[in-house]
């Protein structure tokens, strides 16, 4: 119980930084606030300090940092993240949107990242130290050394160009999911797969497997039930841990392929200097992936009680 | 040697296996023998080093130098690995563009390295209120993706080689925050600093003498594995934009500029990305290879 407290303090601190660190950011650029948003607004280099003053006040830009922020603060908790400087509309529905669709990328990609690493891993793990072994582990620790923003290309020209069997970029149909989602699996695959081959090769040689085996399960059945199923944790936590950190780390595979997901909203927003939009995506983002580890490390310790202690004091 | 063949015939040499039996058996040769991922990767990683130190000297054509009437062409004896869409001698950029991606992220990775390692010291030596509130800080800090921070940052105070820098690592430093909190944890609970503490050692001294030698090897290959988390990101911001500036330029810029022109000159893309590639792989390599050596000498 004290430890999901903790937890969920540490998820309000992160959460209050991150909202106060954006909320500064119109501050943190060299310049005063208002003129920008006047010349956001008009477009006109020419500024009447009357109109400037007024926009001050209207805005409460003369009150003390504090009071702004704490006001500020407040609206964004009633859902009011205030309009896009570019095209004028209320930024929270674009973010949702844009959610929405790295979620659903991510999820996919991830899905499919686990369902070829589980076997790899299984694979390597029961051919342990073999050439099969040493040729998964290679191959798996040389992925991780792809850029996905030069996957992403030699894909494209793959598929895209040279075939022609998928569409290299945008948003229409399920086609337009697979390059994107291949691009994105790549690493997270071979994370899971050594971590999968490491935990598996330790659950292997547990007393309870030869008594499995002894007991007269089949090799298949030993695997399924006790082999897969018991080294799946530290596979599952590190899926937890991909997921909160590719909703705003795919950024180059969404600018890359035309997703319109939160990373290329984020993008252009910093491009276009959005404010709104910036604070907006980044509270959003940082606030999603806080919450899965948040949940991810209650689960964890909730199934394995044991890392609460190591959690404890580490 | 004599003293371990004398040994031979107390029961616990009885029941060792005849690999161990015999020093200089193949068992223990390799144990002693480097990691082949070890000596593969550090020959890789040396060879670009020094390619990229000797750019100066080796580069064909000046980086910058166009010459539109030789746009896109391929291979050819004046342009090994041809020109890019200004007719700029790809040889020549790949070679000076390492520099700057390779120069940022060891830059990064050294102030991350040595911060967290003495933060995460200092918080396992002392305790208490010091490091619950560095644990906290990195957990809050962890929740930031590293992208997302760069173009906080970009969009804070514009695009630098400062902003790349402080994006790599304002939340670069936890991970070994954590890994040299952990080891300094399981060494400070080792007789020798007990036996150090009743001298009157003071913190520093221990954590120099002590805690840091032991903690140096797995740190070291946490580092080689994170130089190439660095090399990928350094390029993926520079492919953004969000990195090296004009008329500098890096693998990832390089790799931006070239994908435009990707139906007709694959070439362009794919040579400055098996360079990132080629690059991280051999850190990664050695990283896996001292890991390995590690294990090794444990067991």
């Amino acid at each position: 119980m004290l430890y999901v407290l903790r937890r969920g303090a540490v998820l309000v601190a992160t959460l209050l930084v991150a909202s106060f660190l954006c909320f500064l950011l119109p501050y943190l650029t060299p310049g005063d606030p208002a003129a920008r948003i006047l010349r956001a607004r008009v477009g006109d280099l020419e500024q009447d300090p009357q109109v400037l003053e007024q926009l001050k006040i209207e805005y409460g830009l003369d009150r003390p940092l504090v009071e702004q922020y704490l006001s500020w603060l407040g609206s964004a908790f009633r859902g009011d993240l205030g309009q896009s400087f570019t095209n004028g509309t209320e930024v929270l529905p674009q973010i949702v949107r844009a959610l929405s669709v790295t979620t659903s990328i991510t999820v996919l990609a991830l899905v499919l990242a686990l369902a070829v690493a589980v076997p790899l891993g299984a694979v390597a793990a029961v051919r342990h130290g073999s050439p099969l072994d040493a040729a998964i582990t290679t191959v798996t620790q040389a992925f991780v050394a792809i850029p996905e923003y030069w996957l992403a290309p030699v894909l494209v020209l793959v598929f895209a160009l040279q075939l022609g069997v998928l569409p290299s970029s945008g948003w229409q149909g399920p086609a337009s999911l697979v390059l994107p989602c291949l691009t994105l699996a790549l690493r997270p695959m071979s994370y899971f797969a050594q971590v999968a081959r490491a935990s598996m090769v330790e659950v292997l040689e547990a007393p309870y497997i030869t008594a499995a085996r002894s007991r007269g399960l089949s090799f298949a059945q030993t695997m399924m039930r006790h082999g897969v199923r018991n080294s799946m944790l530290p596979v599952l936590t590190l899926f937890a841990v991909w997921l909160a950190g590719l909703l705003g780390g795919s950024v180059t595979v969404e600018v890359i392929f035309a997703v319109p997901g939160v990373g290329r909203l984020m993008y252009d927003a910093v491009v276009n200097n959005d404010v709104p939009l910036i604070q907006g995506a980044i509270i959003a983002v940082v606030g999603l992936a806080v919450l899965i580890t948040t949940l991810t490390d209650i689960l964890y310790t909730a199934v394995n009680p044991t890392a609460r202690v190591d959690h404890g004091t580490a | 040697m004599a003293l371990l063949e004398t040994t031979d015939g107390t029961p616990e040499g009885a029941v060792a296996t005849p690999t161990e039996k015999t020093p200089g058996s193949l068992a223990q040769r390799r144990r002693s023998a480097l990691p082949p991922s070890l000596l593969v990767g550090a020959t890789l990683f040396a060879l670009i080093v020094i390619l990229l130190v000797l750019a100066p000297w080796l580069e064909p054509h000046p980086p910058a130098a166009q010459d539109i009437t030789a746009r896109l062409t391929a291979f050819s004896a004046e342009h090994p690995l041809g020109t890019d869409h200004l007719g700029r001698d790809v040889l020549s950029r790949l070679l000076d563009g390492g520099r700057f991606s390779m120069t940022i992220a060891l830059i990064t990775l050294i102030i991350c390295a040595v911060t967290g390692t003495l933060v995460g010291f200092l918080a396992a030596r002392l305790g208490g209120v010091l490091d619950t509130l560095v644990m906290r800080t990195t957990d809050v800090l962890i929740a930031f993706p590293e992208m997302v921070v760069a173009l906080f940052l970009v969009a804070a105070l514009g695009t630098s080689d400062l902003t790349l820098v402080l994006a790599l690592c304002i939340g670069g430093w936890t991970p070994f925050c954590r890994l040299a909190r952990i080891v300094a944890m399981e060494i400070n609970g080792q007789d020798f600093i007990e036996a150090a503490l009743a001298l009157g050692c003071s913190t520093w001294f221990i954590i120099r003498r002590h805690v840091l030698p032991n903690a140096l090897p797995p740190l070291l290959a946490h580092a080689a594995l994170r130089f190439g988390h660095k090399l990928i990101t350094v390029g993926a911001l520079s492919y953004l934009g969000l990195g090296v500036q004009p008329p500098s330029s890096d693998w990832g810029a390089m790799l931006a500029e070239a994908v435009p022109y990707l139906d007709r000159a694959p070439l362009l893309v794919v040579a400055p990305g098996a360079a990132i590639f080629l690059a991280a792989l051999s850190v990664t390599l050695v990283g896996r290879g001292l890991q390995i050596r590690q294990t090794r000498r444990d067991s």
